[in-house]
């Protein structure tokens, strides 16, 4: 991510979250937080307890946040923020927890329209070892007839989507429940992941046993081995021990022509 | 194999459905969407942190070891570049890849007090990883990212402290203060939990090859074998060349070593001499009766005391004469107590330092900034002295010395003065690349303290060629020590890798 990049990211997610954007230097931002922005990304919860304990006036940080230090001459004047830098973490973080859940309808296309309902979960899933491989399913489910499709998200992104219905329209009522459409999507991922190629998870185990074979022959002839043994053997399965991870990130339900 | 399920995201979407919202914006569902994209680690293999790291220009012999630790090492490592090439780049660009990959977060860093302040800045300002300084009485358990001082580590309740934590990953820095299996520290570390674990050293191998066998069983005990076959296969078979190489091959399976030569960086070259001196008959005298001591008294037949002296004699009288005159306190016979007394006569009446002389001629010939390194306090206030009556101003410098003071001592010898007086345990973390000129005054039994001292001077950023002088007076244990030191570091270029040089080459 450049520090054009940042600025416009930081641009958009405090305009979408409400906090005001007091001056825009194009390499600085100054931002007032909102009360509950302020919660979220400033890392300072004991003075909100005591601020709502005594009832005192809050008073929300003001950032200044400088996207571009090649182009600034004080950097005492501001936060310097960049990718990579915790404040932005932090903000991806807050992020994800505010862009959680959507309902969306298509619009465009003149006259009236019948809207079919579909629900869609954006998965992440995750190999491990003692190395790591992620990789992202976007799966959406016709909720009238349960088809399934991969690449939904790239899909819909590409639709003119609104949080209303459009006039004149009507959406079909579905026929799988969402709570059960979402067993149906959970139980896709599964398919996908016991169909995936494991033989990272086969590598991991080798190196496991021969790591293991190494710390034997350490100890060989060693009637009672020691407690050092039993710890180094915890490391080892801590380490190889292949896992997997499935992660929401996001979903929602979409109505489309 | 198991699948975990995180996050309570189903529940919750349940619930908004039920109550019909609220919904959250669009943009922002985009957005985070992207986000994940863009952090995504699509292969096994690969670093993803470096493209975090905006504040740190790594070099590729860097990238290259990370790289090798975590792929083909498993991330259990040691670290021996040679001084000054960034071994604390790699160990961080190494833990930052695995916080991102989520497989390591809480981790445990283990270093000299004195190198303490600067880990914790590195990893603050360069790799944006949120580590403390442990102190007394720091909540252990609220921090993911601790440094720590080994010898507070070592002790109750410290050590009991760090056992009830769960670390992922333990690095060690300088990590040849481990070389010896029946400390303290050694023990501590032997019965912590090292899922990842990264030992940084220039110098695996400082006396004898059993030093590499018990860093290495730390690390992957078994990898050399365990004790008795190992003394059996390496030790016992000194001169075998077969027995090295595959010791050789063993080693560096969980070894990196970058050497400067390797690093495609221009390096400046290091001329080293070893300069012989010739003692006044004066100071002849005197060393001889120091070695006739053990012939007077038994009391004074502990050779450690004898070395200890000899090679004090070969430094200055100041520094044999507190020596000799605690043994004067000790002697018990009136032939014992005669004998020093003569020699203490004779010692307080030598106006002639040989070897200090030498000193003021290498400095006024190379009219520059000047590091001398000696082993003894006394020397080092008798050289600060000697060096003013010659109209050379010089500042002195210790291991003990704090961060600010230390920073005060390296602003004044490149503002003020001429010359840096370091003791031995000033020899790590300062840096001093504005300085080209090393003089080992005194020389230890330990080559790669040599190495160390040098490293201060000739390392990254030193932009011109740097002239180490290696002082020792012939015809005395410094000879002996010189031959050792060649034979210890024969010991180290066969088992771990070349050397730069340290000692005048032998053609």
């Amino acid at each position: 991510m450049y520090a054009e990049q940042v600025h416009d990211y930081l641009k958009t997610f405090f305009k979408e979250t409400d906090c005001e954007i007091v001056s825009d230097e194009g390499h600085m931002l100054s931002v007032q937080l909102t009360i509950d922005m302020d919660k979220r990304i400033m890392n300072r919860p004991f003075y909100w307890q005591y601020i709502e304990a005594t009832n005192s006036p809050a008073n929300p940080a003001r950032l200044n946040l400088i996207t571009d230090r090649t182009k600034i001459q004080n950097q005492f004047l501001g936060e310097i923020i960049h990718f990579g830098s915790g404040r932005l973490h932090q903000i991806f973080k807050s992020t994800k927890e505010l862009g959680s859940f959507v309902r969306m309808y298509q619009h465009g296309n003149e006259g009236s329209k019948m809207l079919t309902p579909y629900f869609c979960v954006n998965y992440k899933v995750s190999y491990y070892c003692d190395q790591t491989k992620e990789v992202l399913y976007s799966l959406g489910i016709n909720l009238i007839n349960g088809e399934i499709e991969d690449n939904f998200h790239e899909f819909v992104t590409k639709l003119a989507l609104k949080p209303t219905i459009p006039e004149k329209s009507f959406c079909l009522q579905y026929i799988i429940k969402p709570k059960r459409a979402l067993e149906r999507l959970d139980s896709m991922i599964q398919n996908i992941i016991q169909n995936d190629d494991h033989s990272w998870a086969e590598e991991a185990k080798k190196r496991w046993d021969k790591e293991l074979e190494v710390l034997d022959y350490f100890y060989e002839g060693v009637e009672e081995k020691p407690e050092s043994y039993e710890i180094e053997k915890k490391g080892l399965e801590e380490r190889f021990n292949p896992r997997i991870k499935v992660e929401i990130i996001n979903g929602g339900l979409f109505f489309l022509q | 194999m198991i699948i975990e399920r995180s996050s309570n995201w189903r529940e919750d979407f349940i619930e908004r459905f039920e109550q019909d919202g609220p919904w959250d914006s669009w943009t922002l569902y985009n957005m985070s969407y992207e986000i994940e994209k863009m952090n995504l680690i699509p292969e096994f293999s690969g670093l993803q942190a470096p493209k975090f790291l905006t504040n740190i220009q790594l070099l590729p012999h860097q990238v290259e070891a990370a790289q090798t630790v975590i792929e083909k090492m498993n991330g259990k490592a040691i670290l021996a570049d040679e001084v000054g090439l960034g071994k604390t780049i790699e160990a961080g660009l190494i833990m930052k890849e695995y916080m991102i990959r989520g497989i390591v977060k809480k981790v445990l860093i283990l270093v000299p007090a004195s190198l303490q302040n600067q880990w914790v800045t590195e990893l603050n300002i360069r790799f944006f990883i949120p580590a403390i300084a442990y102190r007394k009485n720091t909540p252990i358990e609220s921090y993911d990212v601790v440094v720590m001082s080994m010898d507070t580590a070592k002790k109750s309740p410290h050590r009991e402290k760090i056992y009830e934590q769960d670390y992922d990953m333990i690095i060690i820095d300088e990590a040849h203060k481990l070389k010896n299996h029946k400390t303290q520290i050694y023990e501590f570390v032997q019965s912590l939990k090292k899922k990842f674990c990264l030992l940084l050293t220039a110098t695996p191998i400082q006396n004898d090859i059993f030093e590499i066998f018990y860093l290495v069983s730390l690390l992957k005990p078994g990898h050399l074998g365990n004790y008795e076959t190992f003394q059996a296969s390496f030790a016992a078979t000194k001169n075998s060349i077969d027995g090295e190489r595959y010791l050789k091959e063993l080693v560096n399976q969980v070894m990196v070593r970058n050497r400067r030569q390797d690093t495609g960086i221009e390096w400046t070259t290091r001329k080293v001499e070893t300069i012989p001196i010739q003692y006044t008959p004066e100071e002849r005298e005197v060393y001889d009766m120091i070695s006739e001591l053990k012939n007077v008294s038994s009391v004074f037949s502990s050779s450690f005391t004898m070395v200890t002296l000899l090679k004090e004699m070969c430094s200055s009288k100041e520094a044999t004469f507190l020596t000799l005159n605690k043994m004067l306190q000790k002697s018990i016979t009136k032939e014992e107590h005669d004998y020093i007394e003569e020699i203490l006569a004779k010692l307080i009446k030598l106006e002639i330092n040989s070897k200090a002389e030498k000193v003021i001629e290498i400095i006024e010939k190379a009219n520059d900034k000047v590091i001398i390194f000696t082993e003894y306090r006394a020397t080092q206030a008798y050289l600060q002295w000697y060096l003013y009556t010659k109209g050379i101003t010089s500042v002195l410098f210790n291991g003990k010395f704090s961060k600010s003071k230390r920073d005060w001592v390296k602003q004044l010898f490149r503002q003020r003065d001429q010359v840096l007086i370091a003791t031995e345990s000033g020899g790590e973390g300062i840096n001093l690349q504005f300085c080209h000129h090393v003089i080992n005054y005194d020389l230890p039994w330990n080559p790669m303290k040599l190495e160390q001292r040098i490293g201060r001077v000739h390392r990254l950023g030193q932009e011109e060629d740097v002239h180490v002088y290696n002082l020792a007076i012939e015809n005395t244990i410094e000879q002996k020590i010189l031959d050792l030191l060649e034979s210890k570091i024969d010991v180290f270029e066969k088992v771990v890798g070349e050397l730069d040089d340290i000692l005048t080459r032998k053609a």
